[in-house]
């Protein structure tokens, strides 16, 4: 089709002139050529084209815990609070600590951390790709400014409490980042450096692994106090061997 | 639990839909305004379509943008279910929008003077102070020959026009963040400039609803959104500017000799 002339005259309209088209004929062209271009694609897509495989990077790093070790003081919550946000929050923390009052010690105290799962249901289910593993370190961490709030990741974590969390200050899921993003942290973060939990933990209940635990309830929880006086304590249920 | 997103699993919907608007426009014939005995066609078919769509469905994106969290203001939804929901109510409104928008766009490509019509003139500023003046009654004069949009109304177009141009621009870019890799840095920007024309939006749209549905001096007018029409004493007493050049128009028809008022006649 050759534009020689697009007028908007209502005399212009269906004038059949050869080689010209009016400014109605490209007005009603762009809106059918868009939406057969955008109902054609959809259509080639749905017929040729194979379904998108999900795959990302194993993390590089791994934190594990030993809860039985761990006091419940919380150190760890808010320096994950303080170097992720520059304030010390229980309810910014990444890593959770909870206590049942009922519960028996060495029981009573779980440690609820990112597993940084071998397939990450929560980057599976973000819609943007602002939860995603970081293509360096394959630590599964979160894009803030991709983030439109939708809290899939949250609802998708296989784990409760969910290891995705939801800032209700900044608005926009956060995660454990093994601290590759601890902006208020005058430390290198991150699987090849340091992580703020395990630094302040003075049970030295928070350890990690570059070696992929295995993905069992346990899996990510270790015997920490072998070689301390903890094993002439003879808790019930304490751990008999390394659990990794 | 989990929920399916609309903008996730039907992000097509939303480019299809400008397309839509623009080709809907392409086989829209649109009516000129024209005196019909007593009453006057203020708004034919394509424009109530144009208003109506847009104007609906800029009140569902802001209630549902607006539970979702704007700016430093929180989200007013729980996790889980209500915001799924409120997505996909913002989903569809978006749909909507983009049809209503881009159909009033390409209409207005067709039809250049209808833009013009919605242009402030050197007069907007003084015009829109007595306009305003007299609505809310600490003014007292008569206005002048107004033409077939107030001057108070030119000025909110652009206001409005600045905040779905921005609206739409950044808001394709969050859809197309559902499909393709788009560059964090420029999400950075794109949601707050998003957040920044809603509330520009909102204070174009409170004011809008109030003084021209709300304030009973705006219901002849309001109706006419709804019928097409306007009085021939309405258009006399408020648009007597406009109604000087229907007059005009059908003079020339008849001179021409056409007949105006059985034959509508067509936009472009």
């Amino acid at each position: 089709m050759t534009a020689k002339k697009a007028t908007g005259t209502p005399g212009s309209y269906g004038s059949g002139e050869r080689g010209t088209f009016s400014r109605r004929e490209f007005i009603t062209g762009l809106g059918g050529l868009g939406a057969g271009a955008i109902l054609g694609g959809l259509f080639i897509k749905s017929i040729f084209l194979p379904d998108q495989v999900f795959a990302v990077p194993a993390s590089g790093g791994y934190l594990l815990v030993d809860t039985k070790k761990c006091s419940g003081c919380t150190s760890c919550m808010l320096a994950c609070s303080l170097t992720h946000h520059g304030e010390s929050n229980h309810s910014l923390s990444r890593i959770q600590i909870t206590q049942d009052s009922f519960g028996k010690f060495p029981d009573d105290i779980t440690i609820s951390q990112c597993r940084q799962c071998p397939y990450p249901a929560c980057v599976a289910a973000c819609p943007t790709g602002a939860m995603h593993a970081d293509a360096k370190t394959g630590v599964r961490t979160v894009d803030v400014s991709k983030c439109i709030g939708c809290e899939r990741c949250v609802n998708a974590c296989p784990f409760t409490p969910s290891r995705a969390l939801w800032n209700f200050e900044e608005k926009h899921a956060q995660k454990c980042d093994l601290c590759e993003g601890a902006k208020y942290w005058n430390e290198v973060g991150g699987p090849e450096g340091k992580r703020a939990c395990e630094e302040v933990c003075s049970m030295h209940a928070i350890s990690f692994t570059k070696v992929l635990p295995d993905q069992s309830a346990t899996g990510y929880e270790i015997d920490l106090r072998a070689g301390t006086p903890w094993d002439s304590y003879g808790f019930a249920g304490a751990f008999k061997a390394n659990g990794r | 639990m989990s929920a399916k997103l609309l903008f996730d699993s039907a992000t097509w919907v939303v480019w299809l839909a400008p397309f839509a608007g623009i080709l809907a426009a392409g086989v829209t014939r649109r009516q000129d305004p024209r005196i019909e005995g007593d009453r006057v066609l203020r708004h034919d078919a394509a424009a109530r379509v144009e208003h109506w769509t847009h104007g609906i469905a800029t009140a569902v994106l802001l209630i549902s943008g607006i539970s979702l969290g704007v700016l430093f203001f929180p989200a007013l939804l729980g996790a889980g279910v209500p915001i799924w929901t409120a997505m996909n109510v913002h989903f569809v409104a978006v749909v909507v929008f983009l049809f209503g928008t881009f159909y009033y766009g390409a209409n207005t490509m067709l039809a250049l003077k209808r833009l013009k019509e919605h242009l402030p003139t050197g007069d907007a500023v003084e015009y829109t102070k007595r306009h305003y003046g007299l609505l809310l009654g600490f003014k007292k004069f008569t206005m002048p020959p107004e033409r077939k949009y107030f001057e108070s109304e030119k000025m909110a177009f652009i206001m409005a026009a600045a905040a779905t141009v921005t609206i739409i621009a950044t808001g394709m870019l969050k859809v197309a963040a559902h499909s393709m890799g788009v560059p964090g840095g420029l999400m950075a920007i794109v949601t707050p400039a998003h957040d920044i024309a809603t509330l520009v939006m909102v204070a174009f749209i409170l004011p809008h609803i109030f003084f021209a549905a709300i304030l009973p001096s705006s219901w002849p007018i309001f109706r006419s959104m709804f019928t097409g029409h306007v009085s021939l004493d309405y258009a006399k007493h408020e648009h007597a500017g406009w109604l000087a050049e229907l007059e005009q128009a059908d003079d020339q028809d008849q001179a021409d000799g056409e007949t105006p008022t059985s034959a509508p006649k067509r936009a472009a």
